[in-house]
């Protein structure tokens, strides 16, 4: 008992069930002006995006080179929105109790996947043909690529969407009897009969288990097949094993990143903070320190052995992703994804703040873009990719306006899109919520006050 | 459902320095066989250093084989300390008490069994030094630190010296524990030992902080070791399906993987012996079991990206070489027990509640993980060096030789030796760590349900 001094008072939200319920479902069911505000502006912005995408459209899909920032931010949202929704499927799957006021902030974001699959279908046109150069796809017909991508990213926002819809239905439910809520009508159709039996509580619950375990699974199916078919694949000579993991990887950190500055938002403007608290940033923030070691880790694994193997093909690669043609992007990337969030959340009491990990975050997202920019770029810029080694490097392709345009509006449009969705449904999952409410007391021990958490399995 | 038990310190110091306290024959019976079996392996690796090295099945070119696997198995196995140990602590996994002390020990003592192996394999293990010392001034002649080779024992050593400490300070309290409770020479050993140890609030304060700063520094450290044992491959362009960028976590995972279940092994061999059935329950072998299955899953999906990736740049010798390794006997069976035994019938078998409750099928089930984890490294080291290359003229190919079949033999009898005797030195079952875990028990009643509950340390 010699670690007890150092605890923290344990939080544990001093309201009642009902009376966090009606707050949530008032919160959710009202919109201030500053909320239209912001809509308004997004909207503008991402309607800009659309007309960028639509004039690209227009000039035709025959020169690759010009769609490699529109398949940059495709990746980036795969990398951020679409990997977000994992947050909630690992801590609940770990059963750690402080994940309670981030699972929907978390499972919403699965509603940016439809946007991210629109923006994802103009690459289609634009993909090469696997058939005559390297890809995962060896003697299958050329346009497997197109075929089976679009099944996993299909699949893998309908599993979004049906995880996010089953974890809701209890709050639906909710919303339906409340008496503060609005279109009580429409949520009974969606809350399913939903009345709390225990048959209807072990369903959820397997439920929810069953659609997380399949979506962490076809995201990382969606990461192994993005990555090598839209990066890898189209650079010749890169062969690099490790490269669907690191990109996999880079969702998780960038997905938890993308949950943190979430929360910091809706803490500090939302007025959730009686329910956003500090050990939601505290637990978060270690694991995302492990992710910018691992990120770092993995990294090294694949840039060690290709400078060590120092073969013609692998140094080719190496100068057009790192050294050379890309080098400041991959700098940029290098130190935001790794030195400066580590440095920064390596402190504890940095840790146990909001501002600390949503600063770490904030600079992982920015780190992200550009390495979303400096592995989709480059690929969309080689023209035979037929090869089986990069004989001469393309220059770099810098943005266009067009291409800030499709960038600037389509990460507005997911933003906008999230703002959407809350107001369709709690940010905060008021089950769990009071389901941990149940399961946390507060016990006096000794000269200090602790929590006890209930472990019903 | 967790089916807790409630003990006394008394009764905890009792049952867990009943190892150290209490004699048995079958004890000494079995230090007795496996010290014998140690013997004839000491003595076979001293009639291959007097004979020379033709003694093993070496041959150009697989000039790698049985001591090298090894090697790599017990590098490997030596990962479950510190991720039972360190990750799980950081954690704060209640389920991880009981396993902690096996887990840091077995890290220590196969790491020390790792490092005879490319000892060993030197055939003149005097001239391993000149590996480390430079040993001729005059010519300039130094160790070449560009080879992973090199690299090996600096990471190894660290490893080793790290995670002795880590054994060590955890082991301070218990130690005092012991102090308390013997008689005769042991007495001064353990009072030497105990550093003055008294349970103060700042004895236990540093404690913390030392643990704490230890699981942080030995942290990267686990990962090197392995990562540096994979680059013994990784780095070499020469041979087929060495050369992947992803051997390094691959190398780490399938570590951690034969590792843990290493730990659970020994935990459920020693469980009856020392009467650990208070301690060592079901609940504690279904969490561990759930953390095989994503592990075994992560190290699974590197295992399928590595052959993809093998494969992927469709270049003639590493698709015989791939071709050789699944299709060709004997490396074929030898690849499909691999796979049985290491993924397929044990991750399987981990999805049923019973399995993971049931004593006897973890223990099965994860002795037959190491056999899949072993056959592994054979089949990453030993194909890749046999397949026949162009303009190369001497074809031999590779049979273990008994010599080199008693020693590997020797090597598990000597793990397991090693740690029987630290159990009857130190409690192999942490004495402090059990019974914070009784004090920070609690239960809440919700409605006329009484729930298990845990006081939060964080």
């Amino acid at each position: 008992m010699h670690e007890l001094h150092h605890l923290p008072m344990p939080a544990v939200i001093d309201l009642t069930q009902k009376e966090v319920a009606e707050d949530i479902i008032r919160r959710q069911s009202e919109a201030g002006p500053k909320f239209k505000k912001i809509t308004s502006l997004l909207a503008v912005l991402f309607a800009v995006g659309i007309v960028s995408i639509v004039m690209r459209i227009a000039d035709g899909f025959g020169d690759r080179n010009t769609w490699g920032y529109h398949a940059a931010i495709f990746g980036y949202m795969l990398i951020t929105a679409q990997s977000a929704v994992l947050v909630s499927i690992g801590l609940r799957m770990v059963k750690a109790h402080w994940r309670r006021p981030l699972a929907r902030v978390s499972e919403l974001f699965a509603i940016v996947g439809v946007l991210n699959f629109i923006i994802y279908i103009p690459l289609l046109w634009v993909l090469p043909s696997s058939e005559g150069r390297l890809s995962l796809w060896f003697d299958f017909p050329g346009n497997s690529p197109h075929i089976w991508d679009t099944v996993t990213m299909f699949t893998l926002v309908i599993t979004g969407l049906a995880l996010l819809y089953f974890a809701a239905i209890p709050d639906i439910a909710a919303m339906r009897d409340s008496e503060t809520g609005t279109n009580n009508g429409r949520y009974k159709r969606f809350a399913m009969g939903w009345k709390g039996t225990d048959r209807q509580w072990t369903l959820l619950n397997a439920g929810i288990g069953v659609l997380g375990g399949f979506y962490f699974l076809m995201l990382i199916f969606a990461h192994t097949m993005i990555s090598v078919d839209f990066s890898m694949s189209l650079i010749p000579g890169w062969k690099d094993a490790i490269f669907p993991t690191f990109h996999a990887l880079s969702g998780i950190q960038s997905g938890i990143a993308t949950v943190i500055v979430t929360l910091f938002i809706l803490r500090r403007y939302g007025g959730l903070s009686t329910y956003i608290e500090i050990d939601q940033f505290w637990g978060l923030s270690k694991i995302l320190i492990a992710t910018c070691l691992l990120w770092f880790y993995f990294w090294w694994s694949s840039f060690f052995t290709y400078w060590y193997g120092r073969t013609p093909a692998e140094q080719a690669v190496l100068n057009y992703l790192m050294v050379d043609t890309y080098r400041p992007l991959f700098m940029l990337t290098w130190v935001m994804c790794f030195p400066a969030p580590f440095l920064i959340l390596i402190w504890n009491a940095v840790r146990k703040t909001d501002w600390g990990p949503t600063l770490a975050a904030s600079i992982i997202l920015i780190g992200q873009l550009c390495n979303a920019m400096r592995l989709y770029v480059p690929a969309f810029s080689i023209e035979d990719v037929s090869l089986h080694s990069l004989k001469v490097a393309p220059p770099a392709t810098m943005p266009g306006l067009l291409d800030i345009a499709t960038i600037v509006g389509m990460l507005a449009g997911a933003v906008l899109v999230y703002m959407l969705a809350t107001r369709l449904i709690p940010i905060l999952s008021i089950w769990e919520i009071k389901e941990g409410m149940l399961l946390q007391r507060k016990r006096k021990f000794l000269k200090t006050e602790l929590r006890s958490l209930g472990k019903p399995e | 459902m967790q089916q807790r038990v409630t003990l006394t310190d008394a009764e905890i110091n009792r049952d867990l320095l009943r190892s150290i306290n209490e004699n048995h024959l079958w004890f000494w019976l079995l230090i007795g066989a496996l010290g014998s079996v140690v013997l004839c392996g000491f003595g076979a690796a001293a009639y291959m250093i007097y004979t020379g090295i033709g003694t093993t099945g070496l041959n150009r070119p697989v000039l790698w084989g049985f001591f090298i696997t090894n090697f790599v198995f017990w590098i490997g196995i030596s990962h479950a300390g510190v991720m039972l140990s360190a990750i799980l602590r950081l954690t704060q996994a209640e389920w991880r008490r009981p396993a902690t002390r096996a887990a840091e020990v077995l890290t220590v003592f196969s790491l020390m069994t790792a490092m005879l192996m490319p000892l060993i394999h030197a055939g003149r293990p005097w001239r391993v030094f000149y590996w480390v010392f430079p040993y001729d001034w005059a010519r300039g002649i130094f160790p070449n630190i560009r080879t992973p080779l090199v690299w090996d024992p600096a990471a190894v050593f660290t490893y080793l010296t790290s995670s002795i400490l880590f054994v060590y300070i955890a082991l301070v309290p218990d130690i005092a524990v012991a102090r308390d409770h013997v008689t005769g020479w042991r007495k001064p050993l353990y009072t030497v030992l105990s550093l003055g140890w008294r349970g103060t609030t700042r004895q236990w304060r540093l404690q913390l902080i030392a643990g704490i700063l230890l699981s942080a520094v030995i942290l990267p450290i686990f990962v090197s070791v392995h990562s540096i044992v994979s680059w013994d491959f990784g780095m070499a362009i020469a041979v087929e399906a060495w050369h992947s960028t992803v051997f390094a976590p691959y190398f780490v995972i399938g570590a951690v993987h034969s590792g843990v279940s290493g730990v659970v092994t020994f935990m459920i061999v020693l469980r009856p012996f020392f009467k650990w059935q208070d301690y060592i329950r079901p609940e504690h072998l279904d969490a561990l079991a759930k953390l095989l299955i994503v592990v075994a899953t992560a190290w699974f999906f590197f295992f399928w990206i590595e052959i993809v990736f093998g494969l992927y740049a469709r270049e003639a010798p590493e698709v015989a070489l791939r071709e050789m390794q699944m299709l060709t006997p004997p490396w074929s069976w030898m690849f499909v027990i691999f796979l049985i035994t290491g993924y397929l019938f044990p991750v399987t078998a981990w999805m049923f509640k019973k399995v993971r409750r049931s004593i006897k099928w973890m223990l099965i089930t994860t002795i037959s993980v190491n056999i899949g984890m072993w056959l592994e490294r054979f089949l990453i080291i030993v194909p890749g060096l046999a397949r026949k290359q162009g303009f190369t003229f001497s074809w031999g190919t590779y049979t273990p030789s008994p010599v080199e079949i008693t020693i590997v033999i020797a090597s598990f009898c000597m793990v397991s030796m090693l740690v029987l005797l630290f159990s009857k030195i130190f409690p192999l079952i942490p004495i402090g760590d059990a019974k914070e875990g009784q004090i920070l028990q609690d239960y809440i009643q919700i409605g006329k349900r009484k729930v298990p509950a845990v006081l939060r340390e964080e």
